[in-house]
């Protein structure tokens, strides 16, 4: 694994930009402030976060909890309070989703690879078959965990991932720490999951520009969106490159995880706006698991969102 | 998926758990595709109060709060109370039958022996209407400007106040202070009658009675003015925990005395008639109150559950004073009978000293004070609320909650030695009340 972990510090006019590299995204924080040794240590404490939330809870770094807990599969393996409050909340979202979201779902990846697939017919090769997802699904289950507050034991041939949630939790925790630090206003940017502290100096909003998923695909410049954020955070979910195509239909990589197909007619990603980063986050993936019923989902949550199918 | 419950707010709670920051936080953003106002978030209550064998109160209540896009509030609020029943009219029991005329001076009634002297015409309609605005001003300064009307039959109370709120320590304290100023008109049926004057008693549809009657009253109206002062201080403590303290501060000029309540006049220790009713004089109270108090809150959460405990201490230059335990354990019942659900038991301790001037009776023949009143409620008592709330969420997200409580009023006796036939009777009557209220915010 590439561990490039170098933080750049860059002045602009009245801020200071930080970036670096973290779980397999771009990492930006903007600090609007002249400070320079400010900026230099907010930089150093946010990144020293996101880097330590990565090597904790990476389903790929094999000396991560979350590998030690999927290695052992079978056994119980001891636990720390945040790795209890991480599964507490994904214990929530499971329940408030009727056990579409299910952070338990990932194995399936095992017989769906939407890696790398192309817009085009030929990827047949690629698809499972009913029965492949069939045995697979008797690996996928919240509800054959067992955890408490001291330990957590999977059942064997099980694993989970902190994929869907350990990124914009990330955010939420770089934000109390910024918070912690300065009164200056901070913007964290984990690779397009981002928040704010505050608005900026004289109650000004941030500017913020949401790549279109559909950018880089046919040669289909669409225009970014500019939102403007004065508090709370945003966070998008989907990836308008990850499908299959078999027989002309269109199967996009969110996984139901009751029956281990993908979500029919799902949005291509949706984008929400909220307090915290991981509630956003949640929220357009609970959305997309609605498939044709995204947007009316997130309409009756009264929430500000923008889809794109 | 549960399209029907609340999964934002759900979301909310899940979030400060995970994270151990406060639910209070917001997003705010404006995008190309325009800015959206929320709607219009109601909620409506209607309560049934009743006491054993006196007052009832019947109120409904309709509140609504919009919030505008950059988070100006504004908050209108309708509350109509009926009350009927009867009300203690400040003469003592006596062992025998008591009449008394009614506040209009139209006709009379009469208590049974042993009874404590209710005065029964009591009934009223009151529709206040509260309109309030809220919005930042600044960064980390809240400021909020309301208004009140209050019509009754006999009585108009107008009020305006303002507060503002600053917030510092990164959010984690807020420092408040706020005014508020009203103007009552009193209005009273009958008049207001002569403070220490005797209450008229005999045939009123006599010739001469009308005018004997008006020789007693001062007046058709009579106000009174109130200006309150409160500063406020609020804390994180931490991720658990928030806690509240407040000051305040009350002025109230003007007509204070109650026009309904008199006192009964009794004869004297070696009387041979001990402690017998000579005579029923008016009420008379100060023109003026200086109350002020302290007061302090603190919310707990549990894993679960939320503890909200308070406590108060009141004094008035009327020489009051006063303790308020109040206490209220939110308990989530997660899905148990199908839907999200709650209980919270409420339990609620009052103690009040009485008013310098408090006086059950008068003795015939003692030099008048200068102020004198018999009412209960500026006497000594200890009062008890004891209750439970039950709230589910119906479709939409939408709240129901029930409540029913039990309150008891016990006044006890500030120290009075009771000639005669007094000791005979009950002169600190208890007092027992059912409280309902159901609650619905869509």
């Amino acid at each position: 694994m590439n561990k490039n972990r170098v933080v750049r510090l860059t002045k602009n006019k009245d801020s200071y930009g930080i970036t670096f590299n973290a779980m397999a995204s771009p990492c930006e924080v903007i600090i609007q402030s002249t400070d320079k040794q400010l900026a230099a240590k907010l930089g150093e404490l946010i990144a020293t976060e996101v880097w330590r939330i990565e090597d904790k809870y990476s389903r790929y770094d094999h000396s991560s909890v979350c590998s030690a807990i999927n290695n052992h599969a079978g056994h119980s393996v001891a636990i720390d309070e945040e790795t209890y409050l991480l599964l507490n909340f994904a214990e929530q979202c499971y329940q408030l989703s009727d056990g579409f979201f299910d952070i338990s779902s990932g194995v399936l990846r095992k017989v769906w690879s939407f890696q790398g697939a192309q817009a085009s017919e030929g990827n047949n090769d690629k698809f499972p078959t009913a029965e492949q997802v069939k045995q697979m699904l008797k690996n996928v289950g919240w509800r054959k965990i067992y955890f408490d507050q001291k330990q957590i034991t999977l059942e064997k041939g099980m694993e989970i991932d902190f994929g869907g949630i350990g990124k914009e939790y990330a955010v939420d925790r770089a934000i109390i720490l910024a918070k912690q630090l300065t009164n200056s206003p901070v913007l964290v940017n984990l690779g397009g999951d981002l928040a704010v502290t505050a608005s900026r100096l004289n109650n000004e909003p941030w500017q913020v520009a949401i790549e279109h998923p559909g950018r880089d695909n046919n040669h289909i410049n669409f225009a970014d969106m500019i939102i403007s954020l004065k508090s709370g955070a945003l966070a998008t979910s989907g990836d308008a490159r990850r499908y299959l195509i078999k027989n002309g239909k269109r199967y996009g990589h969110i996984l139901n995880a009751k029956t281990g197909w993908p979500i029919d007619q799902a949005p291509r990603s949706i984008t929400v706006v909220a307090p915290q980063c991981i509630q956003a986050g949640i929220l357009a993936t609970l959305a997309l698991l609605q498939g044709a019923n995204a947007e009316q989902f997130l309409k009756k949550q009264e929430i500000k969102f923008w889809a794109r199918r | 998926m549960k399209t029907n419950t609340n999964i934002k707010a759900a979301l909310t709670i899940a979030t400060a758990a995970l994270l151990g920051t406060s639910n209070a936080a917001q997003a705010e953003t404006t995008s190309t595709a325009g800015v959206e106002e929320s709607a219009w978030e109601f909620d409506s209550a209607f309560l049934f109060y009743s006491e054993v064998d006196r007052v009832s109160a019947s109120e409904a209540i309709i509140n609504a709060t919009k919030t505008f896009a950059d988070d100006q509030v504004l908050n209108l609020k309708l509350t109509v109370d009926v009350l009927t029943g009867a009300s203690a009219n400040g003469a003592v029991a006596q062992p025998n039958v008591q009449t008394f005329t009614r506040p209009s001076g139209n006709g009379q009634y009469t208590i049974t022996a042993g009874d404590t002297p209710l005065d029964d015409t009591f009934h009223d309609t009151r529709v206040q209407l509260n309109g309030q605005w809220t919005q930042l001003i600044a960064p980390n300064y809240t400021a909020s400007g309301g208004v009140h009307i209050s019509k009754e039959y006999d009585y108009l109370s107008l009020g305006i106040n303002g507060n503002i709120a600053f917030d510092f320590d990164r959010k984690n304290s807020t420092f408040s202070a706020g005014f508020s100023y009203f103007q009552d008109t009193f209005t009273p049926e009958g008049r207001i009658p002569k403070p220490f004057t005797s209450m008229l008693i005999g045939d009123s549809s006599s010739g001469s009675w009308d005018d004997d009657f008006s020789e007693t009253r001062i007046g058709s109206e009579d106000t009174k003015t109130t200006t309150d002062i409160l500063l406020g201080f609020t804390q994180v403590i931490n991720r658990r925990m928030i806690s509240q303290f407040n000051y305040s501060y009350s002025m109230v000029d003007g007509y204070l005395t109650d026009p309904f309540k008199i006192l009964s006049v009794v004869s004297d220790f070696n009387a041979p008639d001990s402690g017998i009713a000579q005579d029923y004089i008016y009420e008379s109270r100060p023109d003026s109150r200086i109350k002020q108090s302290i007061y302090a809150q603190s919310l707990y959460h549990f894993e679960h559950s939320v503890l909200d405990i308070s406590y108060r201490y009141m004094w008035d230059d009327w020489k009051i004073t006063s303790h308020t335990i109040d206490s209220r354990f939110r308990i989530p019942l997660g899905d148990t009978f199908g839907r999200e659900s709650y209980i919270q038991p409420h339990f609620r301790f009052y103690q009040q000293s009485a008013a310098e001037f408090y006086q059950p009776f008068l003795i015939d023949g003692d030099t008048l004070p200068a102020y004198a009143s018999a009412d209960y409620r500026i006497g000594e008592m200890t009062t008890f609320t004891v209750g439970l709330k039950y709230g589910l969420l119906v479709n939409n997200g939408d709240d129901l909650s029930f409540r029913l409580e039990y309150y008891r009023q016990i006044p006890t006796n500030a120290g009075f030695d009771e000639p005669g036939v007094l000791n005979d009777v009950d002169l600190y009557p208890t007092i027992d009340a059912i409280i309902g209220q159901v609650t619905y915010s869509f």
